[in-house]
This record gives structure tokens, C-alpha cells and sequence, in this order.
């Protein structure tokens, strides 16, 4: 009655083998994935952790947007895997979207968050 | 007075309008395809339908189908030996046979994936490597319709490269059939294009479908940041895991590969914005036009044509369910930290079905953002389809 140019029990094997190939593969790269950014992640940290103990605190003046008044303190600002620049931007827009002049602000410490 | 009557005959006998009635057969196939190219042209145009593709695609369609012009001729049989000429040298083709060189030895398309792999961040896909199960997930569609066109009767390499549509991946589409069933190739590539552009119609309803209110609502952890090294690292693993495991997958992967480490490595620019801009535009003007110019209307208006288009069809939206079921799945694994919609975008057509998951999920959230990781299944499903297509030319290459 039908003319199948393949038997269907071999159509539905090559199917079920190729759909299984094509998870498997993507899967061993997702695990791949995973390890190759936990090395990665484990070394960076590892190089992070070296420069600060090289140069033991790294600190930044909060930058002002007007004179401060007198006899009044900036503090200290401690930065975790933070440059200077994005610091200054972060304490920047917290002080545009607060509305409150960066020299009435004080920053404690600015830290990356990373998902781990 | 005899020689002007003698030119105007000549004249009269070199026109279209007596090619279009050779041999006593009228072509009227050919003057339909012509149709079809006006309409592709006004869709294009007009309606602003993927330009980019439709415009060189509709103009190819038009140039191979004017009677008696010979842009397809291939008189030494280099590809086609049914016209054979005596005497006939390489360079007597046709021009767009001569361009087609390019896409039947598979150097367009890979070299298309080389630009999407410039094109392309992996960071989404890097930061949750889940979404590479959703993106295999969505390559259901392809093995589906390889049962169901075996069913309807073609051989096992023309099933194959039919169910490849499913894949949603024009240039994987091009080289595999190219590899696999030349003969269809302007078919199946028109129809995996005009699915591709059809994505926003297709898929919300399926997605809706197949999820409840409360999993479309549901909103994402923000993704991690990824670090450039991962970025560098990514693509040369990934292509030495895939090509040795499935070496049919390396010319395509290859390329992708070699275009996104031309990006991210940061040290090739001026390669890298060749590949994405000048090389990608040249090249997607030779394969839109001589894609197109495969349709002559005698092969093309043909019953197994309307088959091939349906059989898509089915493939598109077997590979959209996938998708969904697997993202459902782990929506449920997760205890609700998954949004289901995502896996719809596991069907590679990037960007645009990862834009569909994230239009689809406003809709009942607006202040939920799935894009981003909507693009994770989303690049994942354009290795995962390449990865399909070198398992069905391992499985069917040597027929």
C-alpha cells in the first residue's frame, strides 16, 4: 500500500539516535561549560586575591560635587574588585538619582556581586 | 527586404515571448514564477518582510524564469547534466550558475555562519549553560518531519534534508541539502526562509498552547557576568568537542567558531567587522539571488514542492514544542524559576524567536525582561541544528 523508500522502524531508530545525539553533544558542552568557567573563575579570583595582598587596601577619596564644608570628613572608601572610574560613576548616579549632593553622601565600601 | 524580414525573424526567434512557447510547449510555470517574484518583491518592499533576504531571493526567482535568458544554463554539466552541449566550455554557463558554484560547494553558507558567528554573543548561553538543553530540545521538529516525509515517501537524503527547515537555520538548510538533495534545494530554502519570517505568527500560538497564565508570568534571576576569558575560551572547546565527536559538524561549526573568537578575543577587529558587515552583505546577495534562482518553474511547481512546504511547516512547529515541553520541564525542576517561553526560542532563528519569547512574556507581565535569556536557547539552537545536520550527513552523506 505504501511505497517507503526507508522501513519506518529504521526511520523512528535514525530519529531517536539523532535527537539523542544532538542533546547528548549539547550537554557534554553545557557541563563543559560549566567546569571550564569554574577553573576560570577559580583562577581569576586566585590572581584577584594576589594583587590585594600586593597592595594591601586600595581606597578612593569619594569625589565632590561642591566644596565640603568645613570641618567635615570624606571618610573612607574601600573598593572590592572595583576600579576607580566605575566607583565614581556608581557614587554619581546614587547621588543624581537620590538627589542628595555627593558631599552630603557616604560610601562605606562598593563590592562586585557576582552570581556564584 | 529579404535581410530585414531574415533580422526580424532572428529577432523575433531570440525573444522570451517564442522561448516561452519552445518546442510547441507553453511555459506558463515560468510566467506563475514571474508572479511570484512580483509578489515576493511587493512583500519585500512594501511590507518591509525581511528585505535583506526576500529582495535578492524574489530577484532570483524572476531572472531564472525569463524565458530563453539562460542565467541558470549549465551546457558542460557541472551540475546539471540533463542539457549537456557539445563542445561547451566551464565559462558558456549562465552567470548564476556560475555564482551558484558557491552555494553548492557549500562555501556561501559557511561563510554566512562565519558572519553570525561574529555576530553573535555567547554570553547569555555562558552564564546558564542549561539553555543548550533547550536549545537540543527544540531540534525535535527536524526528526518528526523525518518520519513523517519517509512516510510520505521520499528518500531517506531528500527526508532528510526536508526535515532540516526545522532546524529554523537558512545556511544550515542550504549546505546540508546542498550535501544531501541539490534538486530540492530551492524549496527548501525558500521554505525555511519564509518560516523564518513567519516565526512571529507561528510560535505564540503554540506558545500559548502549551503554557499555563502563571508559567508565561514568570520572572528570571538576572544572569551572571561573564568574563572575557570564558568568552575566548567558549568557542574553540565547544568546535574541538563537536568535531570530534561528530566531524560532519566541523565545516559549518568551524566557521561559526572562527567568527565569534574574531570577536571576542579582541585583537582582530578590522577581521571581525569585515565578516559581520562587508563579507556577510556580498555574501548574502550571491546565495539570496542564486537561492531564488534555483526555482525554475518546471521543478519547482510541483506537488512534491507544496509537500516540502507543509512538511516544514511541521518541522518549525515540532521544533517549537520541543522547546516548550523541555522548558516546562525544567520549570518544574527549578520549582518555578524557569519561564517556559524561552525554550520556544531554542528554534536558532536568532534573534527573532528569542524577541517572541520576550513580546510573548510582556504580554502577561509587563515588566518582565526575557530577552536575555531567551538568547541563550536562542544561539544554542544554532549549534544545536548544525549539530543535527552533521549527524543526518553522517547518517545519509554517502548515499
Amino acid at each position: 500500500m505504501f511505497d517507503f523508500k526507508m522501513p519506518l522502524t529504521d526511520a523512528l531508530a535514525v530519529s531517536l539516535i539523532g535527537i539523542s545525539t544532538v542533546i547528548l553533544i549539547l550537554a557534554i558542552i553545557a557541563l563543559l561549560i560549566i567546569l571550564v568557567s569554574k577553573i576560570i573563575r577559580a583562577i581569576e579570583n586566585a590572581a584577584n586575591r594576589k594583587k590585594a595582598v600586593a597592595a594591601p587596601e586600595q581606597t578612593a577619596t569619594a569625589p565632590t560635587g561642591v566644596p565640603m564644608p568645613a570641618g567635615m570628613n570624606q571618610g573612607e572608601l574601600e573598593l572590592v574588585d572595583t576600579d576607580e572610574k566605575t566607583a565614581a560613576i556608581i557614587m554619581a548616579i546614587v547621588s543624581d538619582k537620590s538627589g542628595i549632593p555627593l558631599n552630603r553622601l557616604s560610601f562605606k565600601s562598593i563590592k562586585l556581586m557576582e552570581d556564584k | 527586404m529579404e535581410m530585414i524580414s531574415d533580422v526580424l525573424s532572428g529577432l523575433w526567434e531570440s525573444s522570451g515571448f517564442y522561448a516561452l512557447f519552445a518546442d510547441g510547449t507553453f511555459l506558463w510555470q515560468n510566467l506563475v514564477m514571474i508572479l511570484v517574484s512580483f509578489v515576493l518583491l511587493y512583500f519585500a518592499i512594501a511590507k518591509k518582510c525581511e528585505p535583506l533576504l526576500l529582495v535578492p531571493i524574489a530577484f532570483g526567482i524572476l531572472l531564472a524564469n525569463l524565458p530563453g535568458a539562460g542565467l541558470m544554463d549549465d551546457p558542460t554539466g557541472i551540475m546539471d547534466t540533463s542539457n549537456i552541449v557539445e563542445g561547451a566550455h566551464w565559462y558558456d554557463a549562465g552567470v548564476l550558475r556560475l555564482i551558484y558554484a558557491g552555494v553548492k560547494s557549500s562555501i556561501f553558507p559557511c561563510l554566512i555562519f562565519l558572519g553570525i558567528g561574529c555576530m553573535t554573543d555567547f554570553g547569555p548561553l555562558l552564564s546558564n549553560p542549561v539553555s543548550l538543553l533547550l536549545g537540543a530540545a527544540a531540534q525535535l521538529g527536524i526528526y518528526v518531519a523525518f518520519v513523517i516525509a519517509i512516510l510520505l515517501g521520499f528518500e531517506p537524503n531528500e527526508a532528510a534534508s526536508i526535515a532540516i527547515i526545522g532546524g529554523a537555520d537558512g545556511p544550515t538548510a542550504i549546505y546540508l541539502t546542498g550535501k544531501l538533495a541539490s534538486h530540492l534545494l530551492g524549496p527548501i530554502a525558500v521554505a525555511a526562509y519564509s518560516y523564518m519570517a513567519l516565526i512571529p505568527f507561528i510560535q505564540p500560538p503554540i506558545m500559548k498552547a502549551l503554557t499555563t497564565e502563571k508559567e508565561r508570568k514568570v520572572e528570571m534571576k538576572q544572569l551572571r557576568k561573564v568574563s572575557k576569558v570564558e568568552k575566548i575560551v567558549f568557542p574553540v572547546v565547544v568546535l574541538v568537542i563537536c568535531a570530534f565527536i561528530l566531524p560532519s559538524v566541523a565545516p559549518l561549526l568551524g566557521m561559526l567558531m572562527l567568527g565569534n573568537l574574531f570577536r571576542e578575543c579582541g585583537v582582530v577587529e578590522r577581521l571581525s567587522d569585515t565578516a559581520q558587515n562587508a563579507l556577510m552583505n556580498i555574501v548574502t546577495i550571491m546565495l539570496g539571488l542564486t537561492v531564488g534562482a534555483t526555482t525554475n518553474g518546471q521543478t519547482f511547481l510541483q506537488w512534491g514542492t507544496i509537500k516540502i512546504v507543509v512538511l516544514g511547516l511541521v518541522a518549525f512547529a515540532f521544533s517549537t514544542v520541543g522547546g516548550l515541553l523541555l522548558g516546562k520541564l525544567l520549570y518544574l525542576i527549578t520549582g518555578g524559576k524557569v519561564n517556559p517561553l524561552i525554550g520556544a526560542a531554542g528554534v536558532s532563528a536568532v534573534p527573532m524567536a528569542a524577541r517572541v519569547a520576550q513580546t510573548e512574556g510582556r504580554k502577561y507581565n509587563p515588566t518582565n525582561f526575557l530577552l536575555m535569556h531567551a538568547m541563550g536557547p536562542n544561539v544554542a539552537g544554532v549549534i544545536g541544528s548544525a549539530v543535527a545536520a552533521g549527524f543526518l550527513l553522517a547518517m545519509f552523506g554517502g548515499n
